[in-house]
């Protein structure tokens, strides 16, 4: 059984292993997997090491932060000072932050030992991780299918165990999903809950930062150690949650009202349905009082949301022209000429079909038929979550409506892939908390994950209640045999 | 207040069926507002991809009774300009540490000449 942070925090603080043997283990076996699984695009043996050291120091001193000498990986969406971070995109190829992003910061200073940057869809764009310009990470618990995405290094590191927890980001399941396919835990947080400065923009009004890990306890230590409110992203919230969300997961269930929406399970593979609806049976047993609630405008969820993330992300990318960083091409005309080569031949097909697609919902002509009625279909289902969290505290929900897809599984279409994000994209577009547990296999073995969703700023009984099927449900997934050894 | 035309999303993926269709004359003026080129062959390909694209993105459209006057009246707020922190000056990043990603900078970014 692998060990969590709260353990290796002990075995560390009882001098049963140093933070450096600890970071040692992790860079061994990254280096024997990694060439396999691509979880890790860039690796920072040297500084990791050196962190380690500090780490030890801090701990010998004592009083140091739980997350102290915890080797631990970052999506390649989040900067890092000086350390390269690319979005996986051949525009950012070489870039070296100048700042540190506020979640890294928090980490940092809490003595976090960081091993890479992991693999991830170009500029969070997809669902595979098949878009990342360094090829697709494979899923550690069958490698001829993919990891999920976007956070899909995130989740394959975690899952291999070659990082203890990871850090990515969701901008419409890109940490539930992944975390979905490789049988981890993964938490999107409450918009506003985590800072997002230093963060890659995709979806301003979308994209929040989380954890993901190999339990629900790991999970709430991390986003305990990197929320908070912060000036540099004005949308960050300094919210009071108590003391420490890992100390309220073990409250009873007994009395928690689940909300069951009939529409998060349209179309969904039945193998999935029928784990979760054993899942739902088993808080029903242990206390719970199950509610069937109606949402009826998730039917529009999708097209709202790549409608807004689309039209944000046209604007956010606006900025790569190949002037003050990244990728500039080799031969133009002129100043208009080099822009449009540069980013024609720095962005993939799946960035350049997201540009697309948002400069035509924001073009003249087009803004009030599609970006304004998007944003007004959001209000309505915002809506609906509230009233909905007023009579149930959590709901639960399929994570995605399939397993793993095979490796290089295109679809029919573009399309058909963004019809894969119906049970994520509802949670960003509320800006409301959700987790993603593991909760089976289907019958090849690739695992399967249930959504907990909550009120804003309710993370605490979404732990909770993941907490407690995690607890209860006994092994539903295979462990992962590998990687670090601890 | 929403209807359900069937499987929305499922409607619009189904082969053959465009609820609108873009040109490719369309597709280059876009791509000008985006800075973007493609070349003949991408642009075949993207077209048809796009035209799927759009006619899911239209499904926005279909789907409300009533037209969107309706869903109009509801007092929605799509920017809120409430609660700005104040406009403090504070230090900024050095040049020279945001600008060193810079290939050769020296006080100037160096460009192809492009007037001979």
């Amino acid at each position: 059984m692998r060990a969590g942070i709260y353990e290796l925090a002990i075995r560390l603080r009882n001098r049963e292993i140093s933070a450096v043997e600890l970071t040692k283990a992790y860079i061994d076996a990254i280096e024997k997997l990694n060439p396999a699984i691509n979880a890790y695009v860039y690796l920072t043996f040297d500084t990791a090491l050196k962190a380690a050291e500090q780490a030890d120091q801090m701990l010998k001193e004592g009083d140091a932060p739980l997350l102290c000498g915890i080797p631990m990986a970052l999506k390649d969406n989040i900067c890092t000072d000086g350390i390269a971070t690319t979005c996986c995109s051949k525009i950012l190829k070489d870039f070296k932050p100048y700042y540190d992003a506020a979640v890294w910061e928090k980490l940092k200073a809490q003595g976090a030992v960081l091993l890479g940057k992991t693999n991830m869809d170009e500029f969070a764009m997809g669902s595979t991780s098949e878009t990342s310009c360094y090829g697709a990470p494979l899923n550690p618990r069958n490698t001829n299918y993919v990891t999920g995405g976007s956070s899909g290094g995130s989740a394959a590191a975690v899952c291999a165990n070659l990082a203890v927890y990871s850090l990515g980001s969701d901008t419409g399941g890109s940490i539930r999903q992944p975390a979905s396919f490789c049988g981890v835990v993964g938490l999107k947080p409450t918009y506003g809950a985590v800072s997002r400065y230093g963060l890659i923009a995709y979806g301003s009004s979308l994209d929040q930062i989380g954890p993901l890990a190999n339990s629900v306890k790991d999970a709430a230590i991390v986003f305990d150690a990197i929320k908070g409110g912060d000036k540099r992203d004005q949308t960050s919230v300094d919210y009071d949650y108590g003391s420490s969300l890992a100390e309220c997961l073990d409250r009873d269930i007994k009395g928690m009202r689940i909300g069951v929406a009939e529409e998060f399970f349209e179309g969904i593979n039945t193998e999935i349905k029928s784990k979760i609806e054993k899942a739902i049976k088993l808080f029903e047993n242990n206390g719970a009082v199950i509610e069937n609630i109606r949402l009826p405008a998730l039917k529009l969820a999708l097209p709202v949301y790549y409608i807004i993330a689309c039209a944000e992300a046209s604007s956010n990318l606006g900025r790569y022209d190949g002037i003050r960083y990244g990728y500039r091409t080799s031969s133009y005309t002129g100043i208009e000429d080099m822009i449009v080569r540069t980013r024609s031949e720095g962005f993939g097909d799946e960035v350049k079909r997201r540009i697309m697609l948002g400069t035509y919902v924001l073009s003249s002509g087009y803004y009030d038929a599609y970006y304004k009625k998007a944003c007004l279909i959001r209000e309505e289902i915002n809506r609906e979550f509230d009233a909905v969290f007023e009579n149930c505290d959590v709901l639960v929900a399929p994570t995605a409506p399939n397993t793993a897809f095979p490796l290089n599984h295109k679809g029919d279409s573009p399309v058909e892939m963004y019809l894969s994000d119906i049970c994520t994209v509802p949670v960003n577009i509320a800006g409301v908390p959700a987790i993603s547990v593991p909760c089976g296999e289907d019958s090849r073995g690739l695992p399967i994950g249930m959504q907990i969703i909550g009120r804003r700023f309710g993370e605490a009984t979404v732990l909770q209640a993941a907490h407690f099927y995690e607890q209860s449900a006994g092994k539903v997934i295979g462990d992962y045999e590998g990687g670090a050894g601890i | 207040m929403f209807v359900s035309s069937g499987d929305l999303t499922a409607a619009a993926v189904r082969k053959g069926v465009r609820i609108m269709a873009i040109s490719k004359t369309e597709i280059e003026k876009l791509a000008k507002l985006a800075k973007l080129s493609f070349t003949d062959e991408e642009l075949e390909r993207f077209t048809a991809e796009f035209d799927e694209i759009i006619a899911f993105a239209d499904t926005v459209n279909q789907s409300i009774e009533g037209g969107t006057e309706q869903i109009r009246s509801v007092d929605a707020r799509m920017v809120s300009f409430d609660d700005l922190r104040p406009d403090e000056v504070v230090p900024s990043l050095p040049n020279d540490k945001i600008l060193s990603n810079v290939e050769g900078y020296n006080g100037f970014f160096k460009v192809e000449r492009s007037k001979k």
